[in-house]
């Protein structure tokens, strides 16, 4: 079995015709399906929370049978996880992709139990504190990418579980959490 | 004996006769008897057999693919009925039909990823994975016997020879002889490229890819344009050399 870091690949990317989009429809769900489940597991399991089209991205060729995903073929598996709001493109272009292994929903529950775990009620953190700082160590949102954190503030924002206001120095941006 | 004329003739010709059968079948109920007998001998050596080798019936499948052999033999099916005697012995019965349920299981279970046709030896080590908790290994006499067993419910099972491997279909289609001699020459690498398909086999360029869009469309080949040299490769998953995605 092959492996890339800890991720432990299945067997069908090692099977030649998975890396060419299939003609026939029912063919082609099975395959869609397949890599929309790797790409979540492995960006789960590595952390990654954006693909690039372009980019040398792991899971888009195969060297031990000499097989890479078409640009074509990259779209149409990063768009099925679009569709399914599993995904988001980051820009018109469809060039750079979100990878929503948790929802937006499922990142705000993280940080309501971050707060609640650090009793942080009440108090203000910046953005960059939340993810990197001493706290937010060994948890779920170390590392967070900084465009999906900040779509699961706005979330909460809205339910008024914080206040999000801009910060004195710098650029970067305050929370302040409810009680 | 000289025949002599008259109605005393006639009557000693019938009263002879009568004996003649008389004996006849005196000799012939002696016969079935003794055959009874035999046969009976026979059948009680058998259970014993049975009774005695119950455990390597149940647990070694060579063991198992000889009793069965053995039996066929003398007009024995301990799998004809789960209430007989010999079910109830061996618990035969049982261990066939949860194979039968289980062979479905894996055939729906591959079916997006094959198409409905899978290799025997591959369906078979799936088996033995599912076993691996209950230890009790499965062989390919076994997988073959409970597939026999489906027949009956008309759902379409069938084993297919195709080349030297065995095939196990659960999808009702028909392969024809252009596909068979198309999936035995897959089983070489897995796969085929038009242009080998039309030199081996001397077809015309239309034949190979009429084929082989067949058999795209009944989701039993997969395309490959990634390839170098640049030309397609349809590809075989019930043939794969290459482990199978099952899931």
């Amino acid at each position: 079995m092959q492996r890339v870091g800890d991720f432990k690949l299945p067997s069908f990317f090692n099977y030649p015709p998975y890396f060419t989009l299939q003609p026939v429809r029912e063919t082609r769900e099975k395959q869609v399906q397949l890599w929309k489940e790797l790409i979540l597991d492995y960006c789960r399991t590595l952390k990654v929370f954006t693909i690039g089209l372009e980019e040398d991205f792991p899971l888009f060729s195969n060297p031990e049978i000499q097989r890479t995903l078409t640009h074509e073929a990259r779209e149409v598996f990063l768009s099925a996880l679009v569709s399914e709001g599993r995904a988001e493109w980051i820009n018109k272009g469809h060039k750079k992709c979100l990878i929503l292994w948790m929802r937006i929903q499922d990142w705000a529950d993280c940080v309501l139990r971050f707060v609640r775990d650090n009793g942080l009620e009440d108090s203000v953190m910046t953005v960059e504190d939340i993810r990197s700082g001493i706290e937010s160590r060994g948890t779920e949102l170390e590392g967070i990418d900084r465009t999906v954190l900040m779509r699961a503030l706005k979330l909460l924002e809205q339910k008024g579980k914080v206040a999000i206001f801009k910060g004195t120095s710098a650029d970067d941006e305050g929370v302040k959490f409810s009680a | 004996m000289r025949r002599r004329p008259g109605i005393a003739g006639l009557q000693n010709q019938a009263a002879a006769r009568d004996q003649y059968r008389l004996v006849g079948d005196h000799v012939a109920k002696l016969r079935t008897d003794m055959m009874k007998e035999q046969l009976e001998t026979f059948r009680s050596q058998l259970e014993d057999f049975a009774r005695k080798h119950k455990n390597d019936i149940r647990k070694n499948p060579a063991f198992r693919a000889q009793f069965h052999e053995m039996c066929a033999k003398v007009g024995v099916d301990p799998l004809a009925s789960n209430k007989g005697f010999w079910a109830e012995l061996l618990g035969i019965g049982d261990f066939y039909y949860e194979l039968g349920v289980q062979i479905v299981d894996i055939c729906l279970a591959t079916r997006s990823h094959n198409g409905g046709l899978i290799n025997l030896q591959e369906l078979c080590s799936l088996l033995c994975q599912r076993h691996k908790v209950a230890r009790d290994a499965v062989s390919e006499d076994d997988c073959l016997r409970a597939i026999n067993k489906l027949k009956i419910l008309g759902g379409g099972f069938e084993v297919i020879s195709v080349g030297k491997k065995k095939l196990v279909r659960s999808v009702p289609t028909e392969l024809n002889k252009d596909h068979n001699e198309i999936l035995e020459l897959a089983q070489v690498q897995g796969y085929v490229i038009v242009d080998e398909v039309e030199k081996r086999l001397s077809w015309s360029s239309g034949r190979a890819i009429d084929t082989l869009e067949t058999l795209l469309e009944e989701g039993l080949a997969m395309i490959d344009d990634g390839h170098r040299d640049g030309r397609r490769r349809y590809w075989f998953p019930c043939v794969a050399s290459v482990p199978g995605a099952t899931g």
